[in-house]
Parts: C-alpha cells; sequence; structure tokens
C-alpha cells in the first residue's frame, strides 16, 4: 500500500525533517509512527498525500508514484486517502452531516450517493445520532468522530492519522482508538502518528519509531519505548 | 439533472455573495459605471454612424437667415443666387417646414409639441452642381444682408469628424481606466471571500476536489457581480435614452443624429457580457493566486 525508498525531505527554510527514510507498509496493515515532537512524523504523513514533496527518494501510494505525481493528479490521489488531524478541522458553520457530506459533494458525487453514503459513515463512527448538530455542540472525542467520517465517506483504502488523541480525555482516546481498530478490521489500512504512549503500549501493533527525521526501530508488536516488553526501565 | 448538486452548489455561491455586501455592492458600483461609460459611448457612436457620409452626400449650403430678415432682404437673397450659373436650385424653407423636417429625420424623438417655440431659424436651402464650388458659394452667401449664418456639409462632416476623433479617445481612456479599476475591485472582494473560505478551500484540497472545482464557485461569484453590475447600468442607460437622449437632440437640432440604428436588446446583450467576462476574469485570477500558494 505504502512504499518509501531513501526519501529525505528538506524544508525551504533548510530544516532537515526526513533523512533517508524507506518504509514498506502492507495492504490493511495498521501502524504506529512514534517519536518525540519534531522528529518528522507530520512530515512523513504529508509526503503521503503531497502535501510536501521529497527532496530525494522515491515515495508509491497504493500504486501511485506520489513523489513524481503532476499537479493536476493531487486530487485523484487524494480521493485515494482520509486524512484525520488532531484539530479535526471541521467547518464550524456546517452540521455533522453537512461536514462529512461535504467531502463527496466537492469531489462531484451524486446526490443519490451522498444520501446513500453520509448515513452509512455516520453509523459506522456513532454519530448518526447528532447528525443534525454543530461541530460547536459535539465533545472533542464525537468531532474527531466526525472528522473520521468525513475522511471515510469516500471509502479510501487508506487512513493517515496525524496525533488523532491529541486533545482528547483518556476515555475518549480509548473510543476513537477503538473505532479506528474497527475501520481496519474491515481492510482499511491506518497509519497512525502519535506521542500517545498508552495508547501504543495497549494496542500492541506495529510501531515504526522516529529520531531526527530516521528511522530507528521498526518492530512487529511494539511498545511505545525501545523494548519495554522485554522488561527494561526507561525513564522519560 | 442532479438538482441535489444544484442546490449545493447554488448554495455555497450565495452563502459567498452575501457574504460580504459591502464590499460586493462596491464592486458592481464599479462594474455599472464603466458600462453605463462604454454603454454611452457605443450608443453615440452608432447613432454618429453613416453620419459622415450622408452628409458628404449634401452638396448643399444651408443659409440661415436673422430674425429681424426683412423681405426685401429675403427676395435680393434668392435673387443673388437664381442668376448664378454655379448654382442648381434655390429654396426657401420656411422655419415651420424645417421643424417638419427635423421631426421626420428624428423620427420621432422628439416631441415637438413640447416646444413652446421654434427653435429653427428660416433658411435658404442651396443646392450647388459641383462640390468644389460650395466653399466659394457659401462665402458670398455670407456677404449679403439678412444672413445670420452659412452652413454647408464638408464643414460639418470635418468638425464633426474632429469632434468624434477627440470624443472617442477621451470615451475610449476612461472606459479602459474604468474597466481595470472594476476588475481590480472585483478581485479584491474575491480575494476577500477566498479569504474567509480559506479553511473549506484547504478541507476541499485535502478531500481532493480538483483546482476547477474550487474555483467555480468564485467564478460564479464574480461574474454574479459582473452581470448584476452590467444590468444595474443598462437600467441607467434605458432611463437615460428615455430622458436625456430627446433633450440632447432639442439641444443641438441641426445635427442629424438618429438612434434608429442602434439595436437596443443587442447592445445590452453586448454589455451583460462585458460585465460577466469583467467578473470571471477578476475572479479567476484572485482565486489562482490563491491556490498556487
Ligand atoms: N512547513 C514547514 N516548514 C519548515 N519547517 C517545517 C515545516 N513543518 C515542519 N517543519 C520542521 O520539520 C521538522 C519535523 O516537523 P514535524 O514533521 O512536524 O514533526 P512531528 O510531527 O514529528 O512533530 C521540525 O523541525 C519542524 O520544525
Ligand atoms: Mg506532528
Amino acid at each position: 500500500m505504502i512504499s518509501l525508498r531513501g526519501v529525505s525531505l528538506v524544508y525551504p527554510n533548510g530544516v532537515h525533517a526526513l533523512d533517508h527514510v524507506s518504509l514498506e507498509i502492507g495492504k490493511g496493515d495498521f501502524v504506529f509512527l512514534v517519536g518525540h515532537s519534531g522528529t518528522g512524523k507530520s512530515s512523513l504523513l504529508r509526503l503521503l498525500y503531497r502535501e510536501a514533496k521529497p527532496t530525494a527518494g522515491e515515495i508509491t501510494v497504493d500504486g501511485i508514484r506520489v513523489d513524481a505525481l503532476k499537479r493536476s493528479r493531487v486530487p485523484a490521489l487524494r480521493r485515494h486517502l482520509g486524512v484525520v488531524f488532531q484539530d479535526f478541522k471541521l467547518l464550524s458553520d456546517k452540521t455533522v452531516w453537512e461536514n462529512v457530506a461535504f467531502a463527496m459533494q466537492v469531489t462531484g458525487a451524486s446526490s443519490r450517493d451522498v444520501m446513500r453514503q453520509v448515513p452509512r459513515t455516520l453509523d459506522l463512527v456513532g454519530l448518526a445520532h447528532k447528525s443534525r448538530m454543530y461541530p460547536g455542540e459535539l465533545s472533542g472525542g464525537e468531532q474527531q468522530r466526525a472528522a473520521i467520517a468525513r475522511a471515510l465517506v469516500n471509502n479510501p483504502k487508506l487512513l493517515l492519522c496525524d496525533e488523532p488523541t491529541g486533545n482528547l480525555d483518556p476515555t475518549n482516546t480509548t473510543e476513537i482508538m477503538e473505532l479506528l481498530l474497527r475501520i481496519n478490521m474491515k481492510g482499511t489500512t491506518i497509519v497512525v502518528a502519535t506521542h500517545n504512549q498508552a495508547v501504543v503500549d495497549r494496542m500492541r501493533r506495529r510501531v515504526v519509531r522516529l529520531e531526527n527525521g530516521k528511522i530507528v526501530t521498526d518492530e512487529e508488536r511494539g511498545y511505545y519505548y525501545l523494548g519495554l516488553g522485554q522488561g527494561q526501565v526507561l525513564s522519560g | 439533472m442532479d438538482w441535489g448538486k444544484v442546490k449545493f452548489f447554488l448554495g455555497e455561491v450565495l452563502r459567498n455573495f452575501t457574504r460580504n455586501a459591502g464590499m460586493q455592492a462596491t464592486a458592481i458600483g464599479t462594474v455599472a459605471i464603466t458600462i453605463v461609460l462604454l454603454g454611452s459611448f457605443l450608443f453615440v457612436r452608432t447613432a454618429l454612424a453613416g453620419l459622415g457620409g450622408q452628409l458628404l452626400d449634401q452638396i448643399e449650403v444651408s443659409i440661415y437667415l436673422k430674425p429681424d430678415v426683412t423681405a426685401a432682404q429675403t427676395t435680393a437673397i434668392r435673387d443673388a443666387f437664381k442668376g448664378d450659373p454655379r448654382v442648381l436650385s434655390v429654396d426657401y424653407v420656411p422655419k415651420k417646414q424645417g421643424l417638419v423636417e427635423l421631426r421626420a429625420r428624428t423620427k420621432g424623438e422628439i416631441d415637438t409639441a413640447l416646444l413652446t417655440e421654434n427653435p429653427l431659424p428660416d433658411k435658404f436651402r442651396v443646392k450647388v452642381r459641383d462640390p468644389d464650388n460650395v466653399p466659394a458659394v457659401a462665402a458670398s452667401a455670407r456677404q449679403l444682408a439678412g444672413v445670420e449664418n452659412v452652413v454647408y456639409g464638408q464643414d460639418y462632416v470635418q468638425r464633426l469628424l474632429s469632434l468624434g476623433a477627440v470624443l472617442r479617445r477621451v470615451g475610449l481612456g476612461a472606459i479602459l481606466v474604468f474597466l481595470i479599476v472594476a476588475s481590480i475591485i472585483i478581485s479584491n472582494t474575491i480575494r476577500l471571500t477566498v479569504f474567509a473560505r480559506r479553511r473549506e478551500i484547504a478541507i476541499m484540497q485535502l478531500v481532493g476536489a480538483t483546482n476547477m472545482y474550487i474555483r467555480m464557485p468564485f467564478i460564479c461569484e464574480g461574474a454574479l457581480g459582473g452581470l448584476l453590475g452590467a444590468l444595474l447600468a443598462i437600467g441607467i442607460l434605458w432611463i437615460a435614452r428615455a430622458t436625456l437622449w430627446p433633450r440632447m437632440l432639442e439641444a443641438l437640432p441641426w445635427m442629424p443624429l438618429s438612434s434608429a440604428a442602434v439595436d437596443p436588446v443587442r447592445l445590452a446583450l453586448e454589455l451583460l457580457a462585458v460585465g460577466g467576462a469583467i467578473g470571471i476574469l477578476a475572479s479567476w485570477i484572485s482565486v489562482g493566486r490563491h491556490l498556487r500558494t
């Protein structure tokens, strides 16, 4: 599903955000991207949906060569994937229903498809009963559910989440992670960038660890801190 | 036809449009001024077109008489030209008949019933055999007693043509300036809307809307502003045509002006097209600038 080969990213201001990163993520995988703030997690995700272009290296997402993609083909790439952020990025003057439908309407879906797909997706994230409410009337967890519904409504094969629980309390965090797991079990590939230790440690999923723009470890069933499972004691 | 889609799209355009109403009003007003100028220009140009040719055909000299001319002087003038070998015919045109002719020429555009007194002087219409002799005939007419003024086509045409050239240059300059001002104001208005909607645009880009799709509501907003401005201008021109134009014909009775050559529907459509085009162009440019960054 995702393949990075020798990918580097240097921002115009000279910051080396990523340094020769190589990574393979298979179809249906659930992967955590962990590391301290500023190690390049968001940058890596941004490369995948072509918000940024790599300085060097090759990136393939769902068979699309993202690094060499023409500007005019970027919308097509984005329709293959959904993106979720820490700050939800919902439109405050639209209801939950309208926010979710928006993703379909602006990509030219027929109103029949909108009417069929939006309720189904709101059902999946458990927000059907609040579809007429505005984001301001929802809890953080509910807002993130709405954002996830918007990311999923076009049936993408890949869901990218950048600190999806960064603004949530532990209860909401657990619920959102359970939702992501359920989505993953239906076949969607999921990449979650996070520095939430509890989440990573409870889920026991693949953990890719970044440090200063480099991948330092990649464990099949990892913990947030390297080797914690083997009884090592770490601080910080 | 997918009405749900249409409703969503129109809703977005209308929401944009009403978001900064003050700015929109300014944009519409500027477009209206531009188009009033353009419309007046096109109208007068068409009304004047063909005038030159029409006048050149007339190798006739009009000898306007003083209001206090005596019968003896009138007879003397007639006799002077009757015997002149250069002259084909001499006709006395009393002011009453002049008015009838004027009415016929302007095809009822002047309501002559409104005139409290006839503004035209009595005149002689002298037809000259050879156009080359017109200036000489006119010059001899000027020396006769009781003659107020002598007018002949050539001179007339020359003056009209040079006046027309000046008007055209001034008019085109003003129109160009206003076109630019209107475009700048519209594109600033759209820029404000784009800024107000930057979050929405970011999300559209995130979920994979094409640039064309993102542009469309803004283009429509610009077109709507341009068209409304043009409509306003057409309304103003319509009123001017009904009120000012007849007065202008009255004030300049010797000018063979006629609006018969102007097709009002066609002119209105042309002005609408211009208004829409300004709006589309200005918004295209300002949204494009945002999408590229
Ligand atoms: N748009 C940008 N322009 C310049 N530098 C950036 C930009 N975004 C991030 N960076 C820098 O790149 C590095 C990695 O940032 P980021 O990918 O956001 O890390 P993380 O998500 O792991 O916290 C940081 O040093 C950050 O300051
Ligand atoms: Mg980040």
